[in-house]
Parts: structure tokens; sequence; C-alpha cells
């Protein structure tokens, strides 16, 4: 199969050669300059890497001066930001420099640590595992990068036959990926970032780019300045800084936004206004099987479709979103005209949601039905929030229930592939999916007699102190003495102290960013690769290093799992004469590009579903690649626009548009229907508001690194409560006051603030979560979506009083 | 005749009301009324640290009682309308002492993480509109009281994508943790090649395209052109294509000296034609 579609591609290839849109249609990977040593007496040598913080994945050159990071500047040679960063990006340099680096590793000993070394250390974690494999847990991130993820990965399922791994970025983008699956049969964005450069009309779902992702949002309104027309919507539960630059604000109920796609297509339907011949060429109908429920639920006829629209009216979408009936005929009038360029933008408002699965599914599936997709400017486009939840989570699949390159462990097909990769012995990988980011702490901070059969979890780049849902039942426990907890075992690996290493039994100092060589992929689809560039301080390392060390020290004390099917260490590495290097030594660690030797072998796994990328060393010329990034002639193509002919190298000639990945196997793309439910909590008497919970432009994150950056830490010291003024004015609060939010899970004391960043309506609130003296998360609901198991953090019901 | 009173003395009283309002307008335009001497919005960001407080969670509004003090306070209180606007004699002689650049380039580091960060916001902003940052950096201007920078950009329209404020009037300013990062500080001069010699630009240009904007009579006196009457900076002052990231990817050549042949080694010409 996989050879069939080399062919296809070459035979693509060929014929497009002669078409003068090839040029266009395929990008060439550019060897772009890389600065190095400024000219004059300076000695600052400048180097490129990409942003260390959100998802949007924009390239800066770091200037660095006798072993430290000196300034930033935004890289002209990316695309991604044109030489643009935001406030973050251009202090990232700063970021590394906190005065309280963790700099050694700590053991607890009662409620303090002592300082030991890293060869005790890692026996300590080999001294867990060893005693119980099928009780340790690793915890990790869409910040890892994505050579460390799949060590990790690789350890996990291929060491130690355990499959309790999972990432932060449950909580952030699993149902993106299943809107993905459902919609496409295979994850990740057809679209790229080129799309804002053509959209006429951009839709915000529930989504704040002008704070969250302000690199791509001024991407759209800059063009305004260049006498562009683009009309904004922004779909949102509170006005924000990107409500400010849009033509219209929808402001609609929590959960709305299952009711406003039906009512778009109900007037798609009834007005004859969908594309008809893009439907009926490469579209399916679905609808969740209630008897059977599942990820890729049931066929049905477009007739039933039509039926089961038909109460959507705008007149009762009104009713349901509070979202006026007129603007629920502009949208679909304006989905409903086929000359315009429509893309759409969500990030978590449509993941972090009970029904995420569905409002993901539901809003592709408004795409397809009316034909907007598949051409510049015309695309459903997922935002992520992380630099790596694309590269590593969604590809390398550090997920519970998934392998490397969008397998999955219960596929007998997928873990044979992974074991001939991987060298193993057969039947080395067990078929049975472990705990997700949820079931995994709720395991953790159950008594081990009561059931709770996680007995160690490692956490590496993230901090779930901070951002676990409902923290009080999930986290907090750990730290409680009298909660039966004594035998179970917390190891952080960190830069920073933070919530999480305030429970943590074993602290482990990490390296970060440029401190370390690393490759992420963006939500774009692109990878990008960075080069160490100054020491970690004291006695901080890798993260990848310290996986690496723990599997060694396992394997020499004959742990069968850490060996191949030829009795070599999972993760041997050969210099260039074929001698294994000790890369397990910390001395030794940076004799060879332990990351490259990572990536050219997870790069066998990328085929499968047509995700290939390039060799390691394309990434070092290129300022990230899109992929399929594939071969021709010694040239290396990155692809812009998936399922698109002219475009995507795979579609084979005469498609048009092919869904070559679709799970009906027709090449068809599935629009589902969904009915409209409730949030899993709704405000009542007691508890009479609706609590949201997001981030600011400033603080990426739980403010770990942001917050020691003085410019950011200035500008946004603390948490606050956004309220209404009318709902401040009835319960006496004045700007500033000190107010108690409660809801049923925990309560927290914060300042109130009015007409702030950002306005909620009336019966809404909203509180940052960035504040790690004020956590948010002990106010939120850890109800799940069923498919993805993604929590919902905006939309928990809470009350209000004056402290 | 009555009549004719009465209107002279509404025009009399709506004179003396009108002027009131339109010199009180301008006063109130010229000097935003701040509740202590020294938070002047010109202050550099420094020791915030100090400035904890929780109770301190918003900044207070001056007491009518106090409003007489805090504006005698200031000390370039002018009614002179001329300061309004931006009144330059382009060919006056401007002198710039060692010190007043030195002066200029503290300034400027005070609001800046290093050199070619964005600078922060020294100033109250309004959470949600750009076009009130607009209405006052797109031109620039400099009052005897106030100096507002001109963008040093084109018009970006996400304003606080880059520029954060530093004084929050929400909450007490409150550094989360010390910092250990030493950005890269301004460069003091461009080089020059002799005395005289026009200095090259110093710093990148990217995002520093509009030279008027930091050496402009709207700029610091320190660092202000001696030469404001010259429009066309780039004549003299030549950028870096290392800074500006311009370089292209190929090795910067020549084409080959002429080969001359040395007569030391090479047998003659003559002789082999003859052999």
């Amino acid at each position: 199969m996989i050879d069939a579609a080399r062919v296809e591609r070459r035979e693509f290839i060929k014929a497009s050669a002669m078409a003068a849109a090839s040029a266009i249609a395929c990008g060439t990977t550019l060897a772009l300059p890389i600065l190095g040593q400024e000219p004059g007496s300076t000695g600052i040598n400048w180097e490129k890497a990409p942003c260390r913080f959100c998802g949007t994945g924009c390239h800066v050159q770091v200037g660095v001066q006798a072993g430290k990071v000196v300034a930033v500047a935004g890289d002209k040679n990316a695309e991604v930001n044109k030489g643009l960063l935001c406030v973050k990006g251009y202090h990232v340099g700063a970021a590394l420099y906190g005065e309280d680096r963790l700099t050694q590793p700590l053991l607890r000993q009662g409620d303090r640590y002592r300082a030991i070394s890293w060869d005790d250390a890692i026996n300590i974690i080999a001294d867990r595992i060893e005693a119980a494999p099928e009780r340790f847990a690793f915890y990790g991130s869409g910040q890892w990068t994505i050579p460390e993820g799949y060590a990790a990965q690789k350890f996990m399922k291929g060491g130690l036959s355990n499959n309790h791994i999972d990432p932060n970025a449950r909580l952030c983008m699993a149902s993106a990926v299943t809107g993905f699956l459902a919609t496409y049969g295979v994850d990740e964005p057809a679209g790229c970032y080129d799309d804002f450069d053509a959209c006429d009309v951009l839709i915000m779902w529930g989504n704040n780019p002008a704070e969250m992702h302000p690199v791509l949002f001024s991407r759209v309104i800059d063009r305004r300045s260049r006498g562009d027309e683009v009309l904004l919507i922004d779909i949102s539960t509170r006005r924000t800084r990107t409500t400010e630059a849009c033509q219209h604000y929808l402001e609609m109920k929590p959960h709305g936004d299952l009711a406003i796609a039906n009512g778009i297509a109900h007037l798609l339907l009834k007005n004859g206004t969908y594309d008809q011949s893009f439907v009926e060429q490469f579209c399916n109908f679905k609808a969740p099987d209630d008897e059977n429920p599942n990820l890729h639920g049931k066929l049905i006829s477009f007739d039933k479709y039509r039926q089961q629209l038909e109460p959507y009216t705008p007149e009762y979408v009104e009713e349901l979103s509070g979202v006026p009936a007129e603007k629920i005929r502009l949208l679909g009038e304006l989905f409903g005209n086929r000359n315009l360029k429509i893309t759409s933008l969500w990030c978590m408002g449509m993941n972090q949601h009970t029904r995420g699965t569905a409002i993901n599914t539901m809003v592709h599936g408004i795409h397809l039905l009316s034909g907007h997709f598949g051409t510049p400017g015309d695309a459903p486009t997922s935002l992520t929030g992380q630099p790596s939840a694309c590269g590593t989570v969604r590809e390398v699949g550090t997920l519970s229930h998934a392998l490397p390159g969008g397998r999955v462990v219960t596929d007998a097909e997928h873990r044979r592939q992974a074991e001939h990769f991987w060298n193993l012995p057969e039947g080395r990988i067990n078929p049975q999916p472990g705990y997700h980011t949820v079931a995994m702490w709720e395991s953790f901070c159950t008594p081990t007699n009561a059931g709770g059969d996680i007995g160690t979890i490692w956490v590496q780049v993230t901090n779930p102190g901070q951002t676990l849902p409902n923290l009080n039942k999930l986290f907090n426990p750990k730290g409680n003495a009298r909660a039966g907890l004594e035998d179970k075992f917390l190891i952080v690996s960190e830069v920073y102290p933070t919530a999480t290493t305030q429970l943590a039994d074993l602290i482990l100092p990490s390296a970060m960013w440029v401190e370390k060589n690393g490759v992420v992929g963006n939500s774009e689809r692109r990878t990008q690769q960075w080069f160490k560039m100054v020491e970690p301080p004291g006695e901080a390392r890798d993260d990848c290093w310290q996986t690496i060390a723990v599997a060694h020290r396992l394997y020499e004390r004959g742990l069968s799992g850490m060996k191949d099917r030829n009795g070599r260490f999972l993760f041997e590495v050969k210099d260039d004469s074929g001698t294994p290097v000790p890369i397990w030594d910390w001395n030794h660690y940076y004799d060879v590009n332990v990351d490259e030797h990572l990536f050219e072998e997870y790069r066998q796994f990328t085929r499968l579903k047509h995700k290939d990328l390039a060799p390691y060393s394309e990434y070092v010329k290129a300022r990230g690649l899109r992929w399929p990034v594939v071969e021709q002639d010694g040239e290396w193509h990155e692809t812009h626009f998936r399922f698109s002919e002219g475009f995507d190298p795979y579609v084979a000639d005469g498609k048009g548009i092919q869904f070559y990945h679709s799970s009906t196997k027709d090449d068809r793309a599935q629009i589902w229907f969904h009915p409209w439910v409730p949030p899993a909590e709704v405000p009542d008497d007691e508890y009479p508001f609706m609590l949201t919970t997001g981030r600011v432009l400033e603080h990426w994150h739980t403010g770990s690194m942001t917050r020691r950056i003085p410019e950011l830490s200035r500008a946004m010291p603390g948490a606050y409560l956004e309220i209404h003024a009318q709902d401040a004015a009835d319960l006496d609060i004045r700007n500033g006051d000190k107010v108690v939010v409660e809801s049923r899970r925990g309560s927290l004391e914060l300042q109130a603030w009015i007409g702030g960043r950002g306005e909620p309506p009336q019966g809404t609130v909203f509180i940052p979560f960035f504040d790690e003296t004020l956590l948010a998360n002990v106010l939120t609901l850890d109800a799940l979506d069923p498919f993805s198991k993604q929590p919902d953090y905006k939309k928990s019901a809470v009350r209000i009083r004056r402290a | 005749m009555d009549n004719s009173n009465h209107t002279k003395r509404t025009a009399l009283i709506a004179f003396v009301v009108l002027s009131i309002a339109v010199v009180g307008y301008f006063t109130g335009l010229q000097s935003p009324v701040r509740p202590t001497g020294d938070q002047s919005a010109m202050a550099p960001a420094t020791n915030l640290a100090g400035n904890r407080s929780d109770e301190q969670a918003v900044l207070p509004a001056t007491a009518y009682t106090d409003m007489a003090e805090a504006t005698r306070a200031r000390t370039s209180w002018t009614t002179q309308l001329d300061g309004l606007k931006n009144n330059v004699d382009l060919l006056a002689e401007i002198t710039i002492q060692p010190a007043d650049k030195a002066a200029a380039l503290l300034a400027r580091e005070a609001r800046r993480a290093f050199n070619g960060a964005p600078p922060t916001i020294p100033h109250p902003i309004d959470q949600l509109s750009d076009q009130a940052c607009a209405a006052c950096h797109a031109d620039g201007s400099k009052t005897p009281s106030l100096r507002i920078p001109r963008m040093s950009h084109q018009f970006l329209t996400n304003c606080t994508q880059c520029h954060v404020e530093q004084n929050p009037t929400h909450m007490a300013a409150a550094l989360f943790r010390e910092s250990e990062f030493a950005g890269l500080p301004a460069p003091t001069a461009g080089a020059r090649a002799y005395t005289g010699a026009p200095p090259i630009i110093p710093h990148s240009t990217w995002m520093r395209s509009n030279c008027m904007s930091c050496h402009g009579p709207t700029g610091l006196h320190g660092i202000q052109t001696t030469h404001p009457w010259r429009q066309n900076c780039q004549q003299c002052h030549a950028p870096s294509a290392f800074l500006d990231q311009t370089q292209l990817d190929r090795e910067i050549d020549f084409l080959p000296p002429p080969p001359v042949v040395d007569e030391s080694t090479a047998a003659s010409p003559n002789g082999s034609q003859n052999e």
C-alpha cells in the first residue's frame, strides 16, 4: 500500500511538472541562512529556534553572548511569523533566567527536600518501576519535543509493555483529534496558515486569537491596513480583544455552538445553497449510534440528515443559543455563498467541551456541506496551544491508546509494525489501552487498597498540579496526610518550582528550550528543529536523557523489556564508526546528536498515514516544513493543503478532492449530525453563575515561565475575577474588591475586575488559570467528552459573594 | 432697550463661561491629574517589587480636595496652546552632550528587556481598543509635559500583542520572581570609517523603519539627529544586512583576479612553442 502510494505520487509529480501551478502548489525546501556570528566586536551569535511557547510555531533568532541568551528577534525568513512575534516571544529568552531555576535533584524527606546525586535519583526511579512496572505511569506533554516524546513512548509501550502514558494535551486538543478522525478518518488540519492570507470571512468559534495566537490574528487584521476587506465574526461567550476587531459579535450561551452549527446546516439545506456536487462526490452522512456509542457512529441517508436538522430553524437556534435569528441567517448566507472564502478557527472553546468531538465534527460538517473546503482560504482550522501538541502528542502518539504514526495499540497489525520498527519480540506491546489523563490521576489519588492501581507517576514538561480540572479530587489529595496515599510516589522533571513540584517526592532539574536540541510540530503540520545554544544551569539535564538513563539502569539490572529482539539496549545509538555511544552517561550524551537518531528511527512510522517527514538534515536548513514532505529528484517538497489535488501529492489525478484515509474506505469525509444538549453543569439557584476559565496574552499556560519574566509579570501580575458591572452592583462588589468564588468542588478568594481585559455577559464570570497561588482549577468540573476523554474547563456553576 | 441689555448680559455670561470652558478644556488636556507628583508616566518602571501591596488593589483616584495640590505638583504647567502641536524648528541648532546620550539610552533601557525588545507601556491603557493607541502614537507629539513617541514601524493593528503596560491599574504591580536575565544593551554609537564619516546604523532597521520616531524631534534629546532637515536618512547611514536578516543563502563572492603568469616559475611561452 505504501509502495502503491509512492508510485502514485511519482506519477503525480511527473504530470504536474508540466503545470505551471505546481511551482506554487509544492513549496520547495529552501536552505535558509542561519545568521551565525555577528560581524564586529559584539561577539553575539544568532541562531534559529521555534519559540518555546504556544502552538503557532513562530521562529525566533536567538542572540547568544558569552554562553547566555541576551536578545531575541523575530525571524524574517520564517513563513509562520514573517519576522513578527508577540510579547511573550520577544521575551522568551528571559524564561531561562528566573532566579529560582531548579539545579539539582531533590528528594522529599518529610516536609523538606534533600539534594541528591543524579545517580541516586535514577536508582530511586528504577527501584519504583522494578518493584511494580504495571503500577507506573508516565504523564507527559505537548511541550515534549518529538524525540523526548518518542523516547518516553518507546520506553513505556515498547520497553515496559505498559500503556499508562498520556499527555497534558488530553486536556487541550483531544476533542480536535477525535473530531478529525470521525470526519476524515485521519488526524490534523487539511489547511494551513496560508488560509489567513486568502480568506474573505474568518469565523472564530469560542476563540480569542488576539490574545492566544496574536501573530496569526495580526496576519488577518493587518490585511485591512493594506486595503483588504475581511469579515471577522466572533462567536463567543464573552467579549474579548478579538471581539473589538470583529464586525459581528455573536454572544452565545454555553453549548450554543451546537445549535448554531445545526442552524447553519439547516439553512444551507432549506435554501438549497449547500454544495450539491461537493457533497455527492466527497461526503457521507453520519449520526451517533446511541445503542453502541463509538467514534464512528452510524451512516445515515441524506434525507435522514435533513430530517434531523428540520427543527433547527433560526428562531429555535436563537432560543437555544441566545444568538439572534438574524445573525444565524447571516451565517447561513455566508456559507451559502460559494464566491466567498471562509475559514473557521477554534481552539479551547470547542475542545474543552463535554460535546467536544460533536462540535468539532459539526464545524467540519458545515464546511463540507457548503463546499468551503480544500482551496486556500476555505478551511476549518483547529489551533493548538502547545509547541508540539501536534508533533509529539498527535504524531508520535504519546496517548494511552496510541502508537507512533497514527497507530493504535488495539490493532494487531499496528502493534506488529511498531514491534518491527523497534526490533522487539512479537507480543511485546500490550493491546489494552492505558489510563487517559483524568483516569490516571484519579487512580493515583485513590488509595491502593481502594483500587487505586497507579502507584508512581513521572511527570515531564507539564504542571498538572495547576492544570488538571477539579484539583481537590485529581491532584491535591496527594498532599493530604489523611488521604491514605503514603505509598504513592510522584516524580517531577521541571525547570522551576510549581504547584506540581510542591507535592513531588522526587524533583529532577531539567534543561529547557535552547539548553537542549529539539524538534517540535506546530498547528499547521510544520515540523521545526533547533540546536542547543547554551548550557543548562547547575545539574539540570535534558528530559530525554533522563528517560534514557532510567531505561539503561533497568537494562543494567536485567529487565528484559529494555532489550530488543537481539538483546541490545532499546536506545542503542552508534557513532559513525559503528561503536555504541554510552548516551545514558550524561558526559557522553552530546557526543552524538541523540535527537537526530531518534528522529530518523521515528520517521519510519510516519508513512502509514501519509504524514511523511523529511530527514533531520532538511529541517536543520529550513524554518520548518509542513508534512507530508516528499522527495522528488533530491528535493524535498512540503504540502500546503491536504486532500486537495494540485497541492497534496497523495491525491490521485483527476480526483479533485480525495479523503484517502476515509473511515468508510470510499475516499469520502463524514458530515455528522449531533443534537443540541445542555452543558454538564448549568447554573441554578444555589450556584447561579457560569464560570469560564482561560488564558491572557501575557502568560502562557500556568505562567511558570512567563511569570518569571519581569515585563510580562508587571503587565499581568495575578489572577482576577471578570464580572459584569450589573452583576457586581447586585452583589455590592466594587472594582478591586476581594470576592469569594465557590463551586461544588472548591472555593477561591480573589479580586474582582469590572470592565477589564474581557467583558462577560450577565450571569457569566471568567478567571484566568495562570496564577499558581489562585488556582482556577479548584473550581472546575471534571466532566469529560465521551470519546476524547477531554474535560470541560469552560462551564462550571459557581456562586459569588464579597469576601 | 431692556431686551438689548438682556441680550448683552446673556452674551457676556456666555462669553465668560465659554472662555473658562476653553481654558479649562486645554488645561485638562495637557495636564492629566495624577495622584502624586512622582507617578509621572515618564518615570521609568523601577523597583516595582517595592510597590507590592495587598491593599493597593486599584490606583486610587485623586480626592477633590487634593486636586489643587496635585495640579501644582506638576512642574511644567502651562496654558500655552502652542505646545500641543509640533512646532518644530527644523533648522534650530541641536547640541548633544555625551551625558544627554547616556541619559537617553538609560531611559530607553528602562522600558526594554534588551536591545530590540518591544518597549513596554508606561501609562494605563484601554484594555480593548487599538484605536486608543493609534490616536496618539500614529503621529507622535511632544508637549512641555509629555513626549509621545511615534510608532517606529508601519501600523500594525494588534498593538497589545507586543506592547504591554507596566503599571496596570487593575492590580498592584509586582515582580513574581527576580530574573537573572541580562539583556543585550543598546549600542552606544554606530561605527565610522573615519572622523567625520557618517556612522553606520548599529541596530536592525526591522520594526525600526521610521528613523524619526526615535531620532526625530519627538525622540529623546540624547539620541536626536543634529540635522533633522535632512529627510533621507539611509542616503548616508548604511543599515546592516546582517542585523536586518537580509543575507542571501550563498557565499558572497567576487570574480577571480586576472590570471597573471608567474614569470619566475613558468616556462617561456616562446620556448615551449619552439619545441
